[in-house]
């Protein structure tokens, strides 16, 4: 009997849950409202393809340069279910976690033997996280394979940046007294 | 509906074979789903990966789970993986469902990153399978049972656990429906064909994308919204519940098909659909098997007496 009340109280709680309804979130806890997020697949139509990126601050060469976070993020690499696109996803916005991520990649970067795109001999300042906001392609026309593309490959229009390192924290970790500009590319700020 | 012939409905004898279906199909759809993380345990739930620290009540984060130190998230790993393959085999079918629940559960705490519908619903599928009747007809435990004395299982049985496992994809279908008139399915023709453009394109779907007029999209995302939203009438109904059966297990091979790792998502759906809801004829060639290898081993317990 108490077995079948459960499982009433799920079915209930995963149908309010899916269709809108505020009252899970004012009866349940947050642990046992999570299990109950299973149902509202899909409501939106899609804007933009959107796929998360990472730049990272070289010491030695004063540029930003594309760090291949793959290499650090290695379950499912090739889609929106990978690690790294799911801190993007729901952690841009948060700080404390972006300067965990901050810590793990510049880190990792210095461990080395893992191919992220930058020479393992480089001392790594920061990193710039961004998202890619690629247009959908106009309905009927011809459509292109979708395909990872280096970053210098999309127009500044389809980028947006949302983190990067503090100027401090850049200059502790390059053991710079003053952050140098990099005439080729954008300040490290 | 009153009460009582609610009652009914939950206790009225049901095939046990469904539960089997169930039994052996969910836990390989849900191994088939962690595999990738599985192959990663030490990153994904250990501490040679990244995790969000410890947001201290933030809602994105249900409950904070430290990172395990890597040889302990590889034996959970390895847990994981004995306790599913045991329960999909039947072996000691009870324990291992729950053991594997529970591992499910951790995982589904301790790393929100990699965390998605099939993750976080499929606690509650293997708990269900893991109380009600399973392994009684088919796996290990049925065959040893078959060779102790006592009582022949039972085709047929009242199995909460059974209408809890037929009522869930209903009640998401129902949930999701809604979700999609309250977004954007009813407002937009196109968006299910939005949905085809990012990284989990797959060879079908860009196939598909590229060949059908845009027209089709907006069929099918109104034949889709129609079946979840009318999903309790589709399968409550005897009439219409083969068809909805049939679009269902054909939606969701679409849906694996087209959404490239949402495909163990779909299995799983699919799984609960057979198991749930196929026909009863069409469940006859496996009924057969169960019911030959209980006739075969009492001949052969026959013959050596």
């Amino acid at each position: 009997m108490g077995l079948i009340a459960l499982g009433v109280v799920y079915l209930g709680g995963v149908w309010l849950e899916g269709v809108g309804s505020t009252l899970p979130s004012k009866v349940f806890p947050r642990t046992p409202l999570y299990f109950l997020q299973v149902a509202a697949l899909f409501p939106h139509a899609a804007v933009n393809v959107i796929d998360y990126r990472a730049e990272a601050w070289m010491c030695r060469a004063h540029r930003w340069a594309e760090l291949d976070t793959r290499a650090y993020f290695p379950l499912d690499p090739d889609d929106k279910e990978n690690r790294f696109q799911r801190v993007m996803h729901f952690f841009r916005e948060d700080r404390p976690t972006m300067r965990a991520l901050d810590d793990y990649i510049v880190t990792q970067h210095a461990a080395g033997g893992r191919a992220d795109g930058i020479d393992d001999g480089e001392t790594l300042g920061g990193i710039r996280g961004l998202s890619l906001r690629l247009p959908l392609p106009a309905s009927g026309a011809p459509l292109v394979r979708m395909q990872r593309k280096p970053l210098a490959e999309y127009p500044q229009t389809e980028r947006k940046n949302f983190y990067h390192t503090p100027q401090s924290k850049l200059k502790e970790r390059c053991g710079y007294k003053t952050v140098p500009v990099a005439p080729e590319t954008e300040e490290p700020q | 509906m009153s009460s009582s012939r609610l009652w009914d409905w939950i206790h009225e004898p049901l095939p046990v074979i469904r539960l089997e279906i169930l039994r052996v199909a969910a836990p390989l759809a849900i191994l088939g789903f962690m595999s990738g993380r599985l192959r990663h345990a030490d990153e994904w739930i250990g501490d040679h990966g990244f995790h969000v620290p410890d947001l201290g009540g933030d809602w994105r984060q249900p409950l904070y789970i430290a990172p395990l130190p890597a040889n302990l998230a590889w034996a959970l790993a390895f847990v994981m993986v004995a306790s599913g393959l045991a329960c999909a085999a039947g072996v000691k079918t009870r324990a291992s469902g729950l053991v594997f629940a529970a591992t499910l559960v951790f995982v589904a705490l301790a790393d929100r990153l990699a965390a998605f519908t099939v993750t976080k619903m499929s606690p509650a599928v293997m708990l269900a399978i893991a109380l009600g009747p399973s392994g009684t007809r088919l796996g290990f435990d049925a065959w040893r049972k078959r060779h102790a004395p006592g009582k022949r299982a039972k085709r047929l049985r009242p199995s909460a656990s059974l209408r809890f496992l037929q009522l869930l994809p209903i009640f998401i279908y129902s949930a999701s429906g809604i979700a999609k008139a309250r977004g954007d399915w009813l407002k937009m023709p196109l968006v299910l064909w939005t949905q085809l453009h990012d990284t989990y394109q797959t060879t079908f779907s860009f196939a598909l994308a590229s060949l059908l007029p845009v027209w089709s999209w907006t069929l099918m995302q109104g034949l889709v919204l129609a079946f979840e939203m009318g999903a309790p009438l589709w399968f409550g109904w005897a009439r219409t519940r083969t068809w909805a059966f049939v679009f269902g297990v054909g939606m969701h091979a679409m849906i694996g098909l087209m959404f490239g790792p949402v495909v163990w998502f779909a299995l799983l759906m699919a799984a609960l659909l057979v198991g749930g809801w196929a026909p009863e004829a069409w469940l006859a060639p496996v009924e057969r098997l169960a019911e030959r290898m209980e006739s075969r081993e009492e001949t052969v317990e026959e013959e050596s007496e």
